[in-house]
């Protein structure tokens, strides 16, 4: 940390010395681990320790940014010289400032010290009995395609010479299985996750079992007429399309004109049975930080409230340029990223019914529970999607046989103002720089094409 | 880039608990990403990437351990850590580095670092103009710059030294045309293994018009229809669909360990007899190429299908071990944070003999894929799913009205084996293609294809 101390102090000097009103170092270092294993073996183990510093700074009022891997001195001359030479071509008259710290920040704890101390033979075998669990699950499993265990450290600083210096540690674990089964000419795949910072809580005869299921219960399927049906997207289903629009939320993207939420402020994008919250203080909520990435306090809002949309997220940039208060969701991703915004913990507010309610009235019908193609089939500025998808028919309230090979198509904002019911089960997705889930959804209908 | 002692010494370390190989990438990477929105650059972000990523293998394991830093200390404590991981005895190899040069295939005029951002600037202002000055309808334009210099090293315990460099470049431009407020895109991104001649030899405007012209087309298309259909794709970044539908599968990632449909299938039929399909990691400048992969091995041209019969894989020394196959110069990363693996660099269809006129003319009733935009595979069902970016019907012979929001899905042995008319129109389009070693630049290609049926989803 002393090195650490002293290499700060010498970019604040060499920035000021250049010119350089006020400058900001975004400092993140971690370990990760990775163990693969294939047919009882590990196959693949991967280690790492990696660091890296990423610059900002005004120059001439404008915001330069530069990054380096190399974190030592021989690189304060490249990054300031870099900074320089970036704000000097900046043209945007967006006001963009770095922020002095706030008196209080929630505190907010994504470390699991317990983590730490699980044994690596622990996670070996872990991942070994996942493997051995999915494949003696079933006898139609025939292979597993991955089976992965892995788990991570990282530490982030951010100090500027405004004053603010703020540090951030988390860790994370996690383990994921895709298996194939195959019953006669028919192969299908399942895959199964679970993320979590208490190694007690990895159970991998359950995630096993979810993975096989997946797959044994698509066996079989085949694709429907393609025509309008009332659709049920499962809560993974949803949280997945409702992470791939997420930026739509972004205020930045709304004075760019790139966000078809433009205008709609305080006006019914959605049923009135949606409402949408971003909460950073959620618990176990893997994006829950105290402070974003401009180390402006996080805050928790309703930007949905039963159908109407309540606020943007902001930056400070975005932020000045609508004349409010940031709402606490810069995004940094990493020391080589600029500024974004993105939702922290951000989902749908759950409903009170159950799966099989929400299936009950449906004579004729289609549950989603997977879509394929979310970063192509779907257009975050049209809000047009059309996605390969799988899941199962519906007749009379039930779930019947399994279909695949189809896709669903709409729009965005259709698909909102459809929404006729909301589950209970609240699910989230993968953790990144976002949290984001949603319980299943009952759709007046969706066009789906299949045969 | 590092002294070759340390280098040995760092092999030496890694194969101390029994490794049976041993390998150290080296990378050092300097780039710059600009972002221009409404003619403005809004970010412009400079930075270096620098690491040594270590792998070893025993058998059909393997171990990969990375750091940032060079000094001889971490470096061996770093292979220590990895060799923790094998268990086994000390074969005491002697390591001994030996250079090794290959001619440089991929000349670079104009290394990009002496430009100054500034020109790179004024060439992303011309995209802008270019795009936003097409039509009334055009409200908004981005475009986005980024060019890097890699040099790499690999070592290994067999005795190689070999390093390399590349320079790559890109812009992107994108626009969005508003018609009573309902929003569409549309899209340029060429990109080269080049320098900033690239840019200096590049239409731009033709590009940024390009972009524009999509993004009109579709908010005045109305939606695609739905149902089996015959499809024509067109030529260049269409070739997606065999980067997606096959090349996948004929990666050794999922051959290996028999997770591919095209697993145990050299020499047997896989696909319509008119369809030869071509890795080739040696062209000339091209986005995708480079002179050697990214374990040390020389990229090489890959015959995967000839006249529809399965004659390869694309190979990695590891998933090589398991298929006892020879490497084929196909192993990529992103960067030394990821362990490589067999991947495409340049992938596509070759020409066939029918004219792009004759394939409409032929097909009564189908649709059009003028652009293509990006798809995903899954490798096991071998189903697949891309969005076409640019669309029309085809009735009676003929292109007729453009239409939105197609996606096609299928699985890719039915496709190749529907492929009944080939062009010979062959070109490329480029592309980011991420899996399990991380994003790597690829390009796609082909003549204009016809295939007889695919699911189209659409919304009529």
């Amino acid at each position: 940390m002393n090195n650490f101390t002293k290499l700060t102090e010498r970019i604040f000097n060499e920035s000021k010395k250049s010119g350089i009103n006020d400058v900001e170092i975004f400092y993140s270092q971690g370990r990760d681990l990775t163990i693969k294993v294939f047919e009882g073996e590990v196959d693949g183990y991967k280690l790492a320790e990696a660091e890296g510093l990423g610059l900002r700074g005004k120059f001439n009022k404008k915001m330069g940014y530069s990054y380096t891997e190399k974190v030592d001195e021989t690189s304060i001359d490249f990054l300031v010289k870099s900074l320089i030479e970036n704000a000097k071509n900046i043209d945007s008259k967006d006001r963009e400032e770095i922020f002095e710290g706030a008196e209080k920040y929630r505190n907010i704890n994504n470390f699991n010290q317990s983590l730490e101390k699980v044994e690596e033979i622990e996670k070996i075998n872990f991942a070994k009995n996942l493997e051995k669990a999915a494949l003696q699950f079933d006898d139609r499993i025939k292979s597993i395609q991955e089976c992965v265990y892995g788990d991570g450290y990282s530490e982030t600083i951010i100090s500027n010479s405004k004053g603010l210096y703020i540090e951030d540690k988390s860790n994370l674990s996690y383990t994921y299985i895709s298996v194939v089964a195959k019953e006669d000419e028919d192969i299908q795949s399942g895959f199964a996750y679970k993320v979590t910072n208490d190694f007690s809580e990895m159970n991998y005869k359950e995630i096993a079992k979810e993975a096989v299921e997946e797959a044994i219960s698509m066996l079989g399927a085949k694709s429907i007429k393609s025509g309008k049906y009332p659709v049920i997207l499962r809560n993974n289903a949803a949280a997945d399309i409702l992470e791939a629009f997420s930026s739509v939320f972004s205020a930045e993207r709304v004075q760019k004109n790139l966000s078809l939420l433009k205008g709609k402020l305080s006006k019914k994008i959605a049923s009135e049975k949606i409402s949408l919250i971003d909460n950073p203080f959620m618990e176990n909520g893997y994006a829950s930080s105290g402070f974003d990435g401009e180390g402006v306090p996080t805050k928790h809002k309703e930007m949905i409230r039963d159908g109407i949309l309540k606020t943007y997220l902001y930056n400070i940039k975005a932020a000045l340029k609508d004349n409010v208060e940031s709402t606490g969701n810069a995004n940094r991703s990493s020391y080589k990223s600029s500024i974004g915004i993105s939702p922290t913990n951000m989902y749908i507010k759950p409903g009170k019914s159950s799966l099989d309610e929400l299936m009950k009235n449906i004579n004729e019908g289609v549950i989603i529970t997977d879509v394929q193609g979310l970063h192509s089939g779907l257009n975050p500025i049209s809000g047009d999607f059309s996605l390969s998808a799988q899941g199962f028919f519906i007749r009379k309230g039930r779930k019947e046989q399994p279909i695949n090979q189809i896709t669903i198509s709409g729009n965005f904002i259709e698909l909102l103002q459809n929404v006729e019911e909301v589950g209970e089960d609240l699910r989230f997705g993968l953790p990144s720089n976002s949290y984001i889930g949603s319980p299943s959804l009952k759709i007046k209908h969706l066009d789906i094409a299949g045969e | 880039m590092i002294n070759k002692n340390i280098i040995e010494n760092t092999i030496t370390a890694a194969l101390s608990t029994g490794g049976d190989f041993a390998e150290v990438f080296i990378e050092d990477k300097k780039g710059i990403g600009i972002n221009m929105i409404s003619g403005d650059t809004e970010n412009i972000m400079s930075g270096r990437d620098f690491g040594i990523g270590i792998r070893i293998f025993k058998g059909y394991n393997s171990v990969y351990a990375y750091t940032n830093k060079s000094d001889e200390k971490t470096l061996i404590e770093t292979a220590k850590k990895a060799a923790k991981a094998v268990i086994g005895e000390n074969l005491n190899k002697d390591i001994v580095l030996n250079n090794i040069k290959y001619e440089n295939n991929h000349i670079i005029k104009i290394s990009p670092s002496e430009i100054s951002a500034k020109k790179k600037i004024e060439a992303m202002k011309r995209a802008y103009i270019s795009a936003k000055e097409f039509d009334e309808l055009i409200s908004q334009v981005t475009v986005n710059y980024q060019d890097y210099n890699q040099k790499i090293a690999v070592a290994n315990s067999e005795g190689l030294y070999v390093e390399d460099e590349r320079t790559r470049g890109r812009i992107a431009i994108g626009a969005v045309a508003n018609k009573d407020g309902e929003m569409q895109s549309g899209g340029s991104a060429p990109g080269a293994h080049k320098g900033f001649e690239l840019i200096e030899d590049l239409d731009i405007e033709w590009h940024g018009r390009e972009a524009a012209r999509i993004a009109k087309t579709m908010v005045n298309a109305d939606y695609s229809p739905s149902g089996k259909m015959p499809v024509i794709i067109h030529n260049g970044f269409g070739g997606v669909i065999f980067h997606e539908a096959c090349g996948h599968g004929l990666e050794a990632t999922s051959v290996a360990k028999g997770n591919s449909v095209f697993a145990d299938k050299i020499n047997q039929k896989v696909a319509s007899e008119l369809v030869t399909a071509v890795d080739d990691g040696t062209m000339t400048n091209e986005w995708g190429s480079s002179n050697i992969d990214d374990e040390g091995n020389k990229t090489q041209k890959n015959i995967l299908i000839e006249k529809g019969i399965l004659k390869g894989y694309m190979v990695d020394k590891l998933n090589g071990r398991r298929m006892d196959m020879k490497a084929t110069g196909s192993s990529r990363r992103q960067s030394y944070k990821y362990s490589p693996t067999s991947r495409m660099t340049n992938t596509y269809i070759d020409n066939g003999s029918s004219k792009f006129d004759e394939i409409i003319k032929k097909t009564e009733k189908g649709l059009f894929a003028k652009y293509m935009g990006g798809g995903s595979v899954n490798p096991a069902t071998g189903e697949f799913n891309f969005a076409v970016m640019e669309g029309y019907l085809v009735e009676n012979g003929e292109i007729k009205k453009p239409v939105r929001g197609a996606t096609l899905i299928g699985k890719g042995i039915d496709i190749l084996n529907k492929i009944d008319m080939i062009g010979d129109n062959l070109s490329f389009g480029q592309g980011m293609c991420g899996s399990s070693s991380g994003s790597v630049p690829a390009n796609v290609g082909q003549p204009t294809i016809r295939v007889s049926e695919i699911t189209v989803g659409g919304r009529d």
